[in-house]
């Protein structure tokens, strides 16, 4: 048994065991820590694996809660169709807005992927009676078997592991490798004759998908979508739940977001400025740690070590 | 590497799992609504005026022997933080009761987290119809008027006005809508001459009005109906004294002779304008009214509005019910509630056994300076009561059946 | 025609294209900053009693405040950063402009405020028969003195000439013997006071409160981008046709108006990505 191998099994039996130890309410925090997890890991793939400046990656998290939602809500159809139905859609966004930007870097990029994804947010906001406008759509219909907060956490758990074992395979293949490749040096990754415009935009499918997968996660567990989950303040604290934990690591993203949903939650049941300590964290985390936590410890314990961590 | 942050997730995890009390001396309320922007005029108002009845009722040894306790929680107008913040107080903070919350789209979400966890959920300041409507259930309360009650009374007080011609406005979102809608449709029932010549709809918290008040103007309707919520009352009004709107074309706005909507304008505020309030301090000028109405003052030196109200007389129902239930427990909390009435300081007051709605009176007046305070009053009172108006209870097994 | 709005839209754009284009920095503070300018407005206006006086000194004074905490955000932070990447700026301000809004929360509590134009320029005239209040007229001279002062100063005046070269290639111009740096700091406290005003000036307009900055930020942005970084005209360019989608989205389809300011963004940088008119980098 690889020793590399026992901390995550350890952490998947607790976490696999917390339901039965903890207080509903901290299992409610728990599954939402995993599926923001995912979509901090998912974003990664994109900015810190790809270099592509993803500003706005709530829309894909947004798209899929809704996508499963209506499906869900308006349908007869079964319930995996619903579930599968937000992440594709959510894909199939992120096909069509980057080929809109691929061609363009870094600012530019960013742009113009927030102007889109503002105009989807505008649409959603808008459209009552389909999407139900700026009220959201409250009481899904979660089926039975994922009904009850201990299946729904139990389902989240088992997508969120898978999901994070696809990306780690994919991040350590010979795509992933590549990927950071164009990340480092664009010039020459074209000199050699990679397509870049192609890996960057399967990156972003890829980054898509997981992010659509996260949001039909968060219908489960929540049974009610909003438009604020795809507004652009999101898409920028889930940037920041990368830079926090490490954007150049495999596990940063989750690191970093679960200390950001456990402060954002306890924290704001005592103080009313949460904020202001996310602007405070921020601020240290880029003057002082720019390599956010995973990768500062990575340095510091492992100096020698590779890449993934 | 990995154990690494294993172990800092845990560690980060660990340590924010206080646990907290379980409160089994005190009814503990849970109290979600917005304490962000430009709202708080009406939300400061119903957390103070629960405030006021908590503590006189604690003070006179609580209910059924336990203190009533609330805490309270900011959910910043949006509806996924007061859906968690709800969830929070329900399974953390194991709440008896879940009360708030002035944005309507949180308060059907918290409403169908209430009906899942089977906790009853009194709504104070949101107004859609919806809540004790269409998505009404055993669990949810509503403590203040709703779109459709507002649209009934407005209807039956113009149905007698000679004006015929009409344009309808307001704030772009599910709330303009349902009350611009609920006056028209009544409107039109209780007297088919009218006609609607126009509409305009604008984005919420829109600044400049020029050009729809324009576009008003040059249509030439003899009345407006003007649908806008709360963040947009104080903007309209002024923009319709600037431009003058308000002496070219009477028009009429919900809350509109309110004074969370007349007071930040001070002297500057339009006159002659058409509006309902659902308290005024001044009116009725009985002893209760005055008395609450002091009262107020003294605690939080500033007039009572509607939300303290609201606030004061959730907690009395609240009090009463547990009082007649004869212990704290949700469901006999619920059967005691349902169908009870009693006096407040603007007269008796129901909570309707089927539908939850709490039955209110309506006050109709015009915005006119006052020689005795420094902001405008609503002149020409008319009430109009909330039997005249109220759809039956028949009406509402309809809407629910859908 | 919401051409008010358009004023302000440009004078706080214009703003952050001056520090986008000269300093590389995407300043997501800067509708924080806007924010700060309509709250010191009120105060100064309460403080001072109302009325004409309260007003001009108003207008003044809170951007000047907010060109201050520009001035101790350049030297603290931005001075010292300045080599970092983009994102990483980029979410320097954004904790600025998360800072920036509790603190104003802390300052001046949650509640909403209101003040209204003095005296004198309340009530309307009439233009072709319809109502226009004075202080939209107001607005509507306010906006072009605006551009030609800010084309003056970044064209005509040494200070001006020296932050485009610097915006182009700082290091050259240091080389030649300027302190860049000085140069930096004041076109970084020039685009804050703009923001500054810009809130200033919509104060008597709308409700001041909580949550205004972001609303504006994002269309200040894409306007700047729509614009050309660092270009002025371009600022104004991007605020008119901003505002005209605006308009004529509401009026073409009222329920998805708000979508067409987006799509014309969308379109304009599809076609040309570096924006309308000569971006400085």
């Amino acid at each position: 048994m690889k020793w590399k191998y026992v901390t995550p099994l350890l952490l998947l039996a607790a976490l696999a065991a917390a339901p039965q130890f903890l207080p509903r309410f901290h299992t409610y925090i728990l599954a939402i820590v995993l599926l923001t997890g995912l979509l901090a890991t998912s974003l990664n793939l994109a900015i810190g694996f790809g270099g592509i400046y993803q500003f706005h990656h709530a829309v894909f998290y947004g798209v899929g809660a809704y996508g499963t939602a209506l499906v869900l809500t308006r349908t007869q159809l079964p319930a995996p169709v619903g579930l599968m139905a937000g992440p594709v859609a959510a894909a199939a966004l992120s096909l069509v807005m980057g080929v809109i930007c691929v061609r363009l870097s870094k600012l530019y990029f960013g742009m113009l992927q927030i102007s889109l994804g503002s105009l989807v947010w505008a649409t959603v906001y808008r459209w009552y009676s389909f999407t139900g406008g700026d009220n959201g759509i409250p009481g899904v219909p979660v089926p039975g078997w994922i009904a009850s907060s201990e299946s729904a956490y139990y389902y989240t758990l088992a997508v969120t592991t898978l999901s994070m074992l696809a990306l780690y395979r994919i991040v350590g293949s010979p795509f992933g490798k590549v990927l950071q490749g164009i990340r480092d040096n664009p010039v020459r990754s074209d000199a050699i004759g990679i397509d870049v415009k192609a890996h960057k935009l399967t990156a972003l499918v890829i980054a898509g998908f997981f992010g659509g997968v996260a949001g039909s996660l968060f219908v489960v567990i929540d049974t009610s979508v909003f438009p604020d989950m795809m507004f652009w303040t999101y898409s920028l604290e889930v940037l920041i739940m990368c830079l926090l934990g490490g954007m150049y690591t495999f596990f940063g993203p989750l690191v970093g977001s679960s200390i950001l949903v456990l402060l954002r939650t306890y924290v704001s049941i005592h103080i009313p400025y949460w904020h202001l300590c996310l602007g405070i964290i921020l601020t240290l985390v880029i003057v002082f740690l720019p390599e956010g936590v995973l990768g500062y410890a990575a340095r510091r314990f492992r100096p020698k070590e590779g890449r993934l961590a | 590497m990995k154990k690494f942050a294993g172990i800092l997730t845990g560690f980060v995890f660990a340590c924010c799992m206080a646990a907290s009390g379980v409160a089994g001396d005190t009814i503990k309320v849970g109290l979600v609504d917005t304490y962000t922007g430009p709202v708080t005029t009406y939300t400061y108002d119903v957390r103070d005026g629960f405030k006021m009845a908590v503590d006189t009722i604690n003070a006179k040894g609580g209910v059924l022997g336990k203190k009533i306790e609330y805490v309270v929680r900011d959910d910043t107008f949006k509806s996924d933080v007061g859906l968690a913040m709800a969830k929070e107080l329900i399974l953390k903070e194991n709440v008896d009761i879940i009360i708030g919350t002035i944005n309507s789209a949180t308060a059907l979400a918290i409403s169908d987290l209430c009906k899942k966890e089977k906790v009853p959920f009194l709504v104070t300041f949101s107004k859609s119809g919806k809540i004790t409507g269409e998505k009404g259930h055993r669990y949810v309360f509503n403590m203040n008027e709703n779109t459709d009650m507002i649209g009934r009374a407005t209807a039956t007080v113009f149905a007698k006005k000679p004006y015929i011609k009409y344009w309808i406005a307001g704030d772009d979102y599910e709330y303009g809508h349902a009350i611009a809608d609920s006056i028209w449709n009544h409107l039109k029932s209780l007297n088919p001459k009218v006609q609607m010549i126009g509409q305009s709809w604008w984005k919420m918290r829109e600044t400049d009005f020029n050009p729809y008040i324009t576009q008003i103007l040059a249509a030439k309707p003899e009345f407006v109906i003007v649908a806008t919520g709360g963040g947009s009352m104080v903007n309209f009004q002024k923009a319709a004294q600037s431009t003058g709107f308000n002496k070219r074309v009477p028009f009429y706005q919900h809350t509109g002779i309110e004074l969370s909507t007349l007071m930040p304008q001070g002297q500057n505020a339009p006159e002659g304008v058409f509006g309902t309030a659902n308290y005024l301090f001044y009116y009725p000028d009985t002893n209760e009214n005055k008395s609450f109405a002091d009262d107020f003052q003294k605690l939080y030196g500033r007039h009572p509005k509607s939300g303290a109200l609201y606030g004061y007389m959730t907690a009395q129902f609240i009090a009463k019910a547990y009082g007649k239930a004869g212990k704290v427990d949700k469901e006999k909390f619920i059967d005691a509630l349902e169908g009870m009435a009693l006096d407040s300081p603007i007269g008796r007051l129901e909570v309707r056994a089927c539908d939850h709605q709490i039955v209110l009176p309506m006050f109709f007046g015009v915005t006119k300076k006052s020689p005795k305070y420094e902001f405008l009053v609503g002149g020409d009172i008319l009430s109009v009561a909330g039997k005249d108006y109220m759809p039956t209870c028949e009406e509402i097994r309809k809407e629910r059946a859908k | 025609m919401g051409l008010s709005r358009t004023t302000i839209l440009f004078i706080v754009s214009s703003g952050l294209s001056l520090i986008l284009g000269v300093l590389r920095i995407p300043n997501i503070a800067h509708g924080s900053l806007y924010m700060i300018g309509a709250f010191s407005a009120y105060s100064v206006i309460s403080f001072l009693g109302g009325g004409g006086f309260a007003f001009w000194a108003a207008m003044v004074v809170a951007p000047l405040i907010v060109a201050a905490i520009g001035f101790v955000m350049e030297r603290g932070f931005f001075s010292y950063l300045y080599e970092r990447e983009h994102l990483m700026l980029l979410l320097l301000t954004f904790s600025f402009a998360l800072i920036i809004g509790d603190l104003v929360k802390i300052l001046w509590g949650t509640e909403y405020r209101s003040i209204t134009a003095p005296g004198f320029m309340q009530g309307s005239a009439e233009v072709f028969g319809l109502p226009i209040p004075y202080y939209n007229l107001f607005l509507l001279l306010v906006g072009p003195v605006i551009a030609v002062f800010l084309w003056l100063v970044v064209n005509r005046t040494k200070i001006g000439k020296i932050s485009r070269a610097a915006a182009v290639d700082a290091e050259m111009v240091s080389a030649v013997g300027i302190n860049v740096g000085w140069v930096f700091a004041f076109t970084f406290v020039l685009g804050c006071f703009l923001a500054g005003l810009g809130g200033a000036l919509i104060a008597p307009m709308t409700s001041i409160s909580l949550g205004m900055d972001h609303s504006l930020i994002m269309e200040a942005f894409l306007i700047v981008i729509m614009g050309g970084l660092g270009n002025i005209w371009g600022a104004l360019l991007g605020s008119l046709i901003f505002g005209l989608a605006q308009s004529l989205g509401i009026l073409a389809w009222p329920q998805f108006g708000i979508v067409f300011p987006y799509l014309a963004v969308v379109v304009v940088l599809t076609f040309r990505p570096k924006g309308l008119l000569r971006s400085a980098w």
